[in-house]
Formats: structure tokens, sequence, C-alpha cells
């Protein structure tokens, strides 16, 4: 196994097998990834921030076995900021915190392409900061059936004076943020109102959306996911590569851009590689950064 | 005979099995006093078992929803045009917006201080608002248990600010079969004076005072609130089964109302805020 220390922030690591390509039919390597994350951490980082990781690791690559990694590596090094999570039976799990560069490129050297964080930060794990909307195509359906589905929700939202944001799943839907940032805010709150919105958009265009779980209902329609908005489940965090044939990207679009791409009608031009995600950061800045920030309450909750 | 107090959990096991929210707490924190931290959760002490009617309309039975009418431009008015006001004198308002409203509410807490411990006695009960259970969480059994024991014991009860839905409410803890009650209490301010309806004072007839005694003698009881029903709940449920098998049920038009459950308001929302999606 070929090893490479280096330092970052003073902070040694020791990186393993960076030119193992883990993206085979594509050819992106251990050190692509890294340099992908290395790039996109000012912009990742503050969405990571807080925020108990769940890794989804690839050890052999996209094509090899995966598994999932909530707690924190017992061989962690020391400076790996960590938090305590109580879990139903009331143990308590130490989750890793990425907060800084140093930890990213760790986690990133653990083989952990895929980033998910929970909708509340590790701190006040009852709060989600945001609500969302995941929005997942059953074939035939596909993302530009999403797209529609994510444009009228955004004029659903804004008619009730509420902003939402939508990103790539990275995969084949859309994800419509809707960001809270409020101290009282509950997974009560956030699942009424997304179960509710979801069933009116089923109501008025049964054709195009389904809100129910079960498969055959979903089939050639978009499923507007609410149960995620839940403190167990986690979302993809936005940049962070996923784990298919090609490294795409979950990654944030403008609703303007999103409806022009959407009216081209070429279901590719909404799926972006890890280049065009970190061109589209460095020149448009982040367009998730009003997730964190923006305070918006949800009407109607009593 | 001591009348058998209730407890929690009887009845939210005689919910139905389905409904998640009898199980889960409304609030879940920690009771704290000196140095003694309780991890618990809040549960509904009293389920009112009034009997719901949905208004329909009569032609179809479609359920109707409720929308906001401005008598003056004589349309229905959407919910991001409809402020609060509060009234200063005729046809005159303060308007009042959610963020200020919000700047006066207390902090939503996690912990339920209790500051004193007094006489159980020394409340009267017009002071008793709504009644909830505490119900010990993971790791705080033995200490809930013991405050419980010790508090019923010693016929003390604690005293403590709550904040639940934005409102802040003295709260009363008190010990029931074993298990810990909170009480949300009024405000002294929302008491009523009982000086004005207190009698004028007159002259004691002591005969009349030893028939009194005589007969409340006669008819001592132990509080038993099992021996009183709703009796006009019950004739209704009984109406309501004597229809179902005289006429069966009437189906509404099909609305996709599955998954749609939620606070009416909400719902018309939605809805109101779907139409003008689909008229853009």
């Amino acid at each position: 196994m070929s090893r490479k220390l280096v330092e970052i922030a003073g902070k040694r690591l020791s990186l393993a097998n960076l030119e193992k390509d883990l993206y085979p039919s594509f050819g992106f390597t251990k050190a692509q990834i890294l340099k992908y994350y290395r790039r996109m951490a000012p912009f990742i980082l503050p969405h990571l921030k807080d925020r108990a990781l769940t890794c989804k690791r690839y050890p052999e690559g996209v094509a090899g076995d995966f598994f999932f990694e909530k707690r924190c590596p017992g061989h962690r090094p020391g400076w790996v900021k960590t938090a305590g999570v109580r879990q139903d039976d009331g143990e308590l799990r130490t989750v890793c915190l990425v907060n800084d560069l140093e930890t990213l490129i760790w986690v990133g050297n653990l083989a952990s392409l895929e980033l998910h964080v929970p909708l509340a930060r590790a701190a006040t794990p009852e709060t989600p900061d945001f609500l969302v909307f995941d929005l997942d195509p059953g074939e035939p359906a596909d993302i530009l059936d999403c797209a529609r589905v994510a444009l009228i929700l955004r004029d659903l939202l804004n008619n009730l004076r509420l902003t939402g944001y939508v990103k790539t799943s990275g995969q084949k839907g859309l994800h419509v943020y809707v960001p809270l940032n409020r101290p009282e805010t509950t997974f009560e709150d956030t699942k009424t109102f997304s179960r509710a919105a979801a069933a009116i958009m089923e109501k008025n265009y049964p054709d195009l959306v389904t809100a129910k779980m079960a498969r055959e209902p979903r089939q050639g329609r978009v499923f507007i996911n609410w149960s995620q908005n839940d403190g167990a489940k986690t979302m993809i965090c936005v940049y962070s590569l996923r784990a298919r044939e090609k490294p795409y990207v979950s990654c944030p679009l403008a609703w303007g851009e999103l409806e022009e791409l959407a009216g081209q009608g070429d279901p590719q031009r909404l799926h972006f590689l890890s280049a065009e995600a970190v061109s589209r950061a460095e020149k448009q800045g982040d367009l998730f950064r009003e997730v964190l920030v923006k305070q918006q309450k949800l009407p109607h909750l009593s | 005979m001591k009348t058998p107090e209730p407890r929690p959990g009887a009845a939210q096991q005689s919910s139905s099995p389905g409904d998640e929210r009898a199980v889960h707490g409304i609030w879940s924190g920690t009771i704290s006093f000196s140095l003694v931290a309780i991890p618990v959760q809040l549960v509904k002490a009293v389920e009112p078992g009034r009997v719901s009617f949905r208004l329909l309309h009569d032609k179809d039975y479609s359920p109707l929803v409720r929308r906001m009418f401005c008598p003056r431009e004589g349309a229905l008015v959407p919910p991001e045009e409809i402020i609060r006001g509060f009234e200063i004198g005729p046809g005159k308002y303060l308007a009042v917006t959610d963020e200020e409203l919000e700047s006066v509410s207390p902090e939503r807490s996690r912990t339920i201080e209790i500051v004193d411990f007094i006489d159980l006695e020394e409340v009267a009960p017009v002071y008793f608002d709504h009644p909830y259970y505490l119900i010990p969480a993971k790791g705080g059994e033995k200490a809930y248990g013991l405050l419980a024991e010790v508090m019923s014991r010693t016929s003390k009860a604690g005293l403590a600010k709550f904040v639940l839905h934005e409102r802040e409410y003295p709260v009363l803890l008190k010990s029931t079969a074993g298990a810990l009650a909170l009480i949300t209490l009024h405000y002294h301010d929302e008491i009523l004076g009982a000086e004005d309806i207190l009698p004028p004072e007159a002259e004691v007839d002591e005969e009349e005072k030893r028939r009194i005694k005589t007969s409340i003698k006669n008819l001592l009881a132990d509080f038993d609130p099992r021996k009183y029903a709703d009796a006009r709940r019950q004739r209704i449920i009984d109406l309501l089964k004597k229809k179902a098998k005289e006429q069966g049920e009437v189906e509404a038009p099909a609305v996709a109302e599955e998954g749609g459950e939620g606070p009416a308001d909400l719902i018309a929302a939605l809805e109101e805020s779907m139409r003008r999606v689909k008229q853009q």
C-alpha cells in the first residue's frame, strides 16, 4: 500500500492509495477525489459544519461493496472534532463533525465518496434547520419531470411567502430545501407541513406526482418524499460526490437556470460532473448559502 | 376507601394503536432542581370525549374548508394579505406583526425548573388549568421514582415555570399513584375575585346549622368518577350507530385526501396557494 504524508493547517495526515481509481469506468482516482474536496472545501464545509456525518465508504471503488459509517472511527486523529448523539436505545454514539479542511481530507481518505448529514445540528438534534422535499422520479419519469414538480413547488411556497432552494441529488432526482433556521422548529412541524404540501401537489397533479411510498403509484411519477423530514434521516450534502459510474455531484441551481435547462428538454443537462460543479461554484459562489442563514417561519401550524 | 388515582399510560393504551402521537411525547426535556436533573417526556392526561362533526355541502357531501372573507371588497383574502390588529377603539387598530409577537414570546425551553416545593393543599382548585403526565425518559427512571415517592409521602408539590407552544405557564408537579403529573396553572390575574359573590353576613340559626350538618353526613361517599358518564355523548353515539345501520354511510365525491391530514388552516392556505399557482 502506498502512503503519502501531507500537512494541512499544521495537522499531519497519511494518505493511502492515492493512485487507486475509484470510478474505474470513468477514470477518477482517490487523488482526484481528495483534490475535488480540497477545492470544494470553502463551499461544502459550511454545510457539513456541526452536523453528525454519515459516510458512505467505497474502499474498492464505486463498483465494489460499500458500507455506511455513522460512528466516528476509533482510529481517528486526536484533532477530529466529534459529538455525542443519543440513540433511540439510549446509547451515546460518537460521530465526526467535519468542521475543517483537514477533517474533510481525512474523511475523503477513508474512501468516503458520499457525505450525508442530518437536517439538524448535532448539538440541537430535535431542531431541523430546514425542510426538504426529496423529489424522486419513478421510471419512465426522469429529472425533467422532477424539474416541473420543483418549479410548481417553488411557486406554491412563494405564495405562502416561503423561499425554497433547489439542488440536484447527484443521482436521478432533485432536492428542494426550505430554510427555517429558527430554534423553535420541530420535526413534527416540518413533517406536517411537507406532508400536507405533498398531498396538495398529488391532488392537483395526479399524473405527475405521488406522495405515497408504495412502489406502484411511483411508476412514471415523481415521488415527493416528505418523510425525509425526520431526526433519524440524513440527506446527501450539497456538493458531495455520488458513487455512480461517473463522479456526479449534488449541485445547487438557481431557479432561473432550472427553468431554462428544463425548457431545453435534455435531462443530461441536469447532471453535473465534479469538474463542472467546481467551476460553477467558483464562478457563482455558494447558491445554497441562504439555506444556512435565511430565517423563515412555516405558516398555519397551530 | 381511597379513590384509585389515574395513572399515565392507561389512557394512552385505550387510544387506537395506529395513533403515533399518543405514544410520542408532546415535549421532552428535563426536570431540574438543585443538583437533580431528570429526563422526562410530557404526554396528554386527558382526551376530551367530544364527538366532532365535519361541515359538508348538503348537495353532494363535499367537505368544506374555511376561508377569510373581506365584506368591504366582497372577496376572499389570501393568507399573505392577512395581518393581526388590536382594536383600540371603534374602527381603530394597532397592527402587530408575527415578528413583534415573537419578540415578546418566551424562548422555548428544555427544562422544567422547580423553584419551590409547597403543600399541595395550599393550591385552590380554581388555579388548575390543564393536566398532563410526565413519563421518565431513558436514564431518568430512578430519580423520577424517588421524586414521585417523596412528594407523595410528604404531600408536597413542586412549582415551576414551563414554556409550551410559545406561552409560559406556572405549573404544579405532583405525584399521582407513583407517577408525576404536571398541571398548568392559571395566572393570579386570571382568577376572578370571590369577594363580590360572598353573601352578606347573616344571623346563624343553630337549629338550621345542625340540620345541614346531618344532611351532609348522610350523603358522605367516596369520590368515584366512574359513576359519571357524558350522557349526551353516549346518546349521540347511539344515534350514529342507529343511522349507520339504517341508511349506511354516505360517500363524498373523490378528493385525494389521503395523507393530506394537517391543520385545517394549513390545508386551506395550501389550497389557496395552489389555486393561484394554477392561474399563473
